[in-house]
């Protein structure tokens, strides 16, 4: 566990959890109804967004993963822009239909840093995602944010995503979490 | 079906079909339990995934669980991850580094070389109960080609190199083109609710589908611009022992996909000229074409994209898809990375192409629920009269990569194996070149 530095240790206030809780769940529909431009509107241009790989280990055999390692997404906004072409391409054939999904953001705790103008939160993601015919998937991730105060507007600068699944229970990872 | 089965039935290269029956019935998965995975080689880890004595990695043959495991010797063992005892599984993690695995039901050891050692409370057993060196798991032979470690549970099964045969002269081009390969830390599984079948022979011959398929993805990776047009001169599919390789012989398609200059710029200033060096100039175009390569029952990888992975069966009807990354291991640590992220910006369950084809292959299996759906055929008739000898390829080779012939001989392979009483009873399809064969 890292040392809070005196300044995270000094709670958030009502109103700046009110903020990012707003900002979680603006985040989460703008991804529900896939306006994804939007949604990288509101990412930092450095952005990481990142989600691991998972095994099953001993608990003296843990093993912290790192961004040399596999993972799901390790994406900058280059790769991220990248993603959301294949979505404007007219030919993403497996999202004509379009997936469903509804993101459930809990758990919100909001702490400060060092950096007056970023914030640490943590919160869980919930996607429940129901495509095709009847085909329904439920995803569940620990999440830990940076948030940065640019020009007065919240923007999302960094994301770890730590997915309960050993095995990725489903054929595709085609939402954001 | 009943043992005399003939399961050539199935397929039918003459006209160009197979029996979408198996990719869905029950009875032909058990007895492909039976005839392919308790007797092929199959793919257990990367040297570099167990480089310690005391390593360990789990998965699977078949549905049978095993572990791989380094000895203190540099040697690996391979045995069936159930307790002889009442059964249960003694390893439940996916990897780590043991000196031995207690059963956590009545406190059974086994040492990391699979043996049976103490017992929890052993003094229950009087002499002469239990014989431990016959009550061991049961250990597969195990042989290693270029750093990837397989197995088999079958004593007659023909030797590694046999079982590659003359695919081994393509296979350097991937696995020993620049010295030894490595994967990268860590692996992605996922479920597909797919035949494992679909997912092997796709890669093993479908050049075809990523042009429509994949449009969206390579457009993604390629700053907006698709493939070019489907040229099907100077390309080819290559087939050894049920093994495919489907392959063009220039440009930078596989290595474009990837959407990293540096990487492309590596593949063209070291690998390319390495290869021609080593092994001509043929094979040094062929690496980082538009290809794809399966090998026989459920190994895939892609030359260039540099995803490696194994189509696990989970029932007829779910695959479990473990996804790793190929290095060399004397890369730069910025290519190593470069090469990493372009892999799984590609090809994991979240890649911008392989999230088109589980989609492809869970709709092919399950529309078999209609009965009369499944009595239909699956037509496998694209290039069928394209055969050619080559004289510089082995194999069975057919002109034009957009072909169903390495699906062709996949299945006819697949049938082969399932009719055989024995290993004599396995034919030798293609004319071996560089390969002795034992009959």
């Amino acid at each position: 566990m890292t040392n809070l530095s005196e300044k995270s240790a000094v709670p958030a206030s009502m109103e700046l959890t009110f903020e990012v809780e707003q900002f979680l769940y603006k985040e989460a529909r703008l991804l529900d109804t896939e306006e994804f431009h939007a949604w990288l509107d509101i990412l930092t241009e450095d952005i990481h967004y990142w989600m691991p790989y998972r095994y099953q280990r001993y608990r003296k055999n843990h093993v912290e993963p790192t961004v040399n390692h596999m993972a799901y997404y390790n994406d900058d906004m280059h790769n991220l822009k990248r993603r959301v072409l294949r979505n404007d391409t007219g030919t993403c054939w497996s999202e004509d239909p379009a997936t469903r999904s509804s993101h459930v953001i809990s758990n919100i705790e909001v702490e400060h840093t060092d950096n007056p103008d970023e914030y640490t939160v943590y919160s869980l993601t919930t996607v429940n995602r129901n495509m095709n015919e009847d085909e329904e998937h439920l995803m569940v991730g620990h999440r830990t944010d940076v948030l940065r105060r640019v020009d007065g507007q919240l923007k999302l600068a960094k994301r770890k995503i730590i997915l309960d699944q050993n095995i990725f229970m489903n054929k595709s990872l085609n939402v954001f979490l | 079906m009943s043992n005399d089965t003939d399961y050539h039935q199935f397929i039918d290269n003459e006209e160009g079909w197979v029996d979408r029956r198996i990719f869905w019935e029950e009875e032909i998965y058990e007895r492909e339990l039976k005839q392919i995975f308790a007797k092929s080689w199959q793919f257990i880890a990367h040297d570099s995934m167990i480089p310690n004595a005391n390593d360990f990695y789990t998965t699977y043959m078949g549905e049978d669980g095993v572990i791989g495991a380094r000895q203190k010797d540099g040697s690996v063992r391979v045995f069936l991850n159930s307790c002889p005892h009442r059964g249960n599984k003694f390893c439940f993690a996916d990897e780590g580094n043991a000196r031995s695995f207690i059963c956590n039901y009545h406190g059974w050891s086994f040492g990391i070389d699979g043996k049976l050692g103490a017992l929890a409370n052993e003094h229950v057993y009087d002499e002469g109960d239990i014989d431990k060196e016959k009550w061991s798991p049961k250990q597969a032979r195990v042989e290693t080609y270029k750093g990837l470690i397989f197995a088999t549970f079958d004593p007659e099964a023909p030797s590694l190199d046999e079982w590659l045969g003359d695919f081994r002269w393509y296979l350097d081009m991937m696995f020993d083109n620049d010295g030894e390969t490595e994967f990268i830390d860590g692996g992605i599984k996922s479920y597909v609710n797919a035949n494992w079948k679909f997912g092997v022979e796709n890669f093993i011959g479908d050049a075809y589908h990523a042009l429509w398929n994949h449009d969206s993805g390579l457009k993604a990776m390629n700053n907006g611009e698709g493939f070019g047009p489907a040229v099907t001169e100077n390309s080819y599919h290559a087939s050894v022992n049920g093994h495919g390789w489907e392959f063009g012989t220039d440009g930078y398609a596989d290595v474009v996909i990837g959407g990293s200059e540096k990487w492309l710029n590596y593949v063209r200033d070291i690998i390319k000229p390495k290869i021609k060096d080593k092994y001509g100039e043929l094979r040094s175009n062929i690496f980082g074409s538009l290809a794809s390569v399966s090998l026989f029952p459920n190994i895939s990888f892609l030359p260039g994209i540099q995803t490696f992975r194994v189509w696990l069966p989970r029932g007829p009807k779910k695959l479990e898809l473990r996804v790793f990354t190929i290095v060399n291991k004397n890369m730069p640590e910025e290519i190593k990375q470069e090469i990493n992220n372009a892999c799984m910006m590609t090809f994991n369950p979240a890649g911008v192409l392989e999230m088109d084809d589980g989609e492809n292959w869970e709709g092919n299996t399950q529309v078999n629920k209609g009965f009369l759906t499944r009595q239909e055929k699956l037509h496998y008739g694209c290039g069928i009269t394209r055969e050619i000898e080559h004289e510089e390829l082995p194999g069975i080779i057919y002109k034009g990569q957009f072909n169903d012939a390495n699906q062709r001989h996949f299945y006819t392979r697949w049938a082969d194996l399932m009719n055989a009483d024995s290993w004599n009873d396995v034919p030798t399809r293609y004319t071996p070149r560089h390969t002795k064969t034992s009959k």
